[in-house]
């Protein structure tokens, strides 16, 4: 059976990095759709 | 090209081979060549999997692609993040626990060797001729520009990569895309302040411009699995290409399992889940800009020299009148633009609204006669007339301050070779240890296989070039083999996902992976019209389905080995 590493990042930090992650696309997605709200035809 | 920009592109060129040379330090045991003994920084590897994907056609392809279609294309990789997270926590831990070398290897531990050697083969056939596609497109655009022979410009790009691929392996590989990474970025930005220093109009209104002619509109909601570029196809079809191409593609997992620890694997990842949205916004953006550039500088009839220098031999005068009439009608459009940039800083809406109008319709007089021009250049090459990819070079070579034009030229050499190492690299290691040590010689010292992962590396490379030398008349080929890499690139996502289903068995994985890429055949012949991206939902899902249900109805005959190696 091949070694999986310990996990040393537990449910939390995942969840927090998920988090994280999503939140900065979030965000990326709503300065896009400003651009185009602004200056779009 | 001045001599200076000359000095530069070579300068850089002698540094990467030099230093990736001096990599190959340390680097005489294969865990060592292949995984740089699992030792690199979270930073470095995160940095060398972006400038794998960052490859010559994004330089000078997508940012062509901005200058023409503007960001809509964006939404492809819209599922690129979700893709990251959910690799980072299935797929890599998965192949890292396993301390294989390649992502395949795994399938042969959890299902049978047919399967990881099916995989493998899939791999290799298919990367094997797309690293030659990777080397022909800038290759073939510096030969227009430079008026060099197409073998002479594979070799400038393709020889130094395979020097430092060869002797170095993916240390030098790694540390060579961290500087490239660098390069590239920074090329692109100071492309981006030259353009907004030399703009007549302020960013707002070059904004604006670029707005009204539908350049700025990122979101398309429909949904429509014909259109590659809309919000649903790059959330779930791109969600399931991203899951296939990093972590189940050897050029990425590769990457992932050089990483000192599975958390710096996983950080590695989610650099390009956080930097891979805005890095793709800038580089469409740039093109963006340029396509405003061109509406107050006159840009030629013909982006490609070539085909210009062609149609002007063969239909002179015919040219010489598309000539003028495109003449004539950029001074008009220019001078809409001028006028509607001149109403907005006066405050006068409605001024400014008639004058965008005027300048929308000057626009469309401008492309329907640079559509006559391509149909020309078509007509007498007898070639593709689409020149999208030669917007960019054109601009940076005739536009650009001197040293800049060395630099992105330099950093679209950097691009190409930092994708084309990284190629070669998984391409070697897959074919020693999956197919020499596995089937050849599975006894044998790290000595031995490392000369015949180095000779590896040397025969890809050379393949590589081939296939990019001939790209031209090789081209209905190479679209082929990129079709035949779409009918599998799904399926082998789904026998990766079928290894994390408890009770999965052989027979399931290797009859649902040839299913998979059997019902992706049908989709792509009896109906062409729909997205790739949904050829990988399909192939995956169906995998997934035909093997569950096999393994279940089947009789068991499964190994304890294979059923030890059950995550």
């Amino acid at each position: 059976m091949p070694n999986r590493e310990p996990p040393t990042a537990g449910a939390g930090r995942f969840r927090r990095t998920l988090v994280l992650v999503m939140a900065v696309q979030v965000v990326t997605l709503l300065l896009l759709w400003l651009l185009q709200a602004r200056y779009g035809s | 090209m001045h001599w200076l920009n000359w000095v530069i592109i070579v300068g850089y060129l002698t540094y990467v081979v030099t230093d990736g040379v001096r990599r190959a330090k340390g680097t005489n045991k294969i865990e060592g060549y292949f995984l740089a003994n699992r030792s690199l920084p979270w930073w470095a590897v995160g940095l060398s999997v972006m400038a794998t994907q960052l490859s010559a056609v994004t330089m000078i392809g997508t940012t062509g692609q901005g200058a023409t279609d503007g960001l809509r294309f964006i939404q492809f990789y819209f599922g690129l993040p979700l893709a990251m997270v959910i690799v980072g926590v299935t797929l890599m831990p998965l192949l890292r626990g396993a301390k294989v070398f390649t992502a395949y290897e795994f399938l042969e531990r959890r299902f049978d060797a047919k399967t990881r050697s099916l995989t493998s083969f899939l791999f290799l056939a298919s990367r094997g001729m797309s690293v030659g596609a990777i080397l022909a497109a800038p290759a073939v655009v510096f030969s227009a520009i430079f008026g060099w022979n197409l073998a002479l410009s594979v070799t400038i790009i393709g020889i130094p990569a395979i020097i430092y691929t060869m002797i170095g392996g993916v240390q030098a590989v790694t540390w060579a895309d961290v500087k490239q990474m660098v390069l590239i970025v920074g090329a692109l930005a100071a492309v981006v302040v030259v353009l907004l220093l030399k703009l007549p109009v302020s960013p707002d209104d070059a904004l604006r411009i670029a707005g009204a002619t539908g350049r700025l509109e990122v979101f398309d909601f429909t949904f429509d699995v014909n259109e590659t570029y809309t919000f649903w196809s790059g959330v779930i079809g791109g969600t399931f290409l991203m899951l296939s191409y990093f972590g189940t593609d050897q050029s990425q997992v590769q990457r992932h399992l050089t990483a000192r620890s599975t958390d710096e694997a996983r950080s590695s990842l989610l650099m390009s889940a956080y930097w891979k949205i805005p890095l793709q916004a800038l580089v469409l953006l740039v093109g963006v800009l340029v396509f405003v550039y061109y509406l107050f500088q006159a840009p030629p009839l013909l982006f490609n020299p070539a085909h210009e220098r062609a149609v002007q031999d063969a239909r002179g005068s015919a040219y010489g009148e598309l000539q003028l009439r495109h003449d004539a009608a950029f001074a008009a459009r220019e001078a809409a633009a001028r006028t509607a940039a001149d109403a907005r800083t006066r405050g006068n809406d409605a001024a400014q609204a008639v004058a965008m109008q005027q300048f929308v319709a000057r626009e469309g007089e401008v492309e329907t006669i640079r559509d006559e021009a391509l149909t020309m250049a078509e007509s007498v090459t007898g070639e593709s007339p689409r020149d999208v990819n030669y917007i960019i070079p054109r601009f940076v070579l005739h536009e650009l301050p001197l040293g800049f034009a060395g630099i992105f030229i330099a950093a679209v050499m950097a691009a190409a070779m930092s994708s084309i190492a990284a190629e070669l690299n998984s391409l070697s290691t897959a074919t020693v240890i999956d197919f020499y040590r596995r089937w050849v010689r599975p006894e044998a010292s790290d000595a031995h296989y490392l000369i015949v992962s180095k000779g590896a590396t040397a025969f890809w490379g050379l393949f590589a070039c081939i296939v990019a030398t001939f790209a031209a008349t090789l081209g209905s080929l190479i679209e082929v083999v990129n079709r035949f890499g779409s009918f599998f690139y799904g399926s082998i996502l789904g026998v990766f996902l079928l290894a994390m289903v408890p009770g999965a068995r052989a027979i399931g994985a290797f009859v649902g992976l040839i299913a998979g890429m059997g019902v992706v055949a049908v989709v792509t012949f009896g109906a062409p019209s729909v997205s790739f991206l949904w050829h990988n939902v399909i192939g995956a899902v169906t995998v997934v389905v035909v093997g569950v249900v096999l393994s279940r109805v089947t009789p068991s005959q499964t190994s304890p080995r294979a059923e030890g190696a059950q995550p």
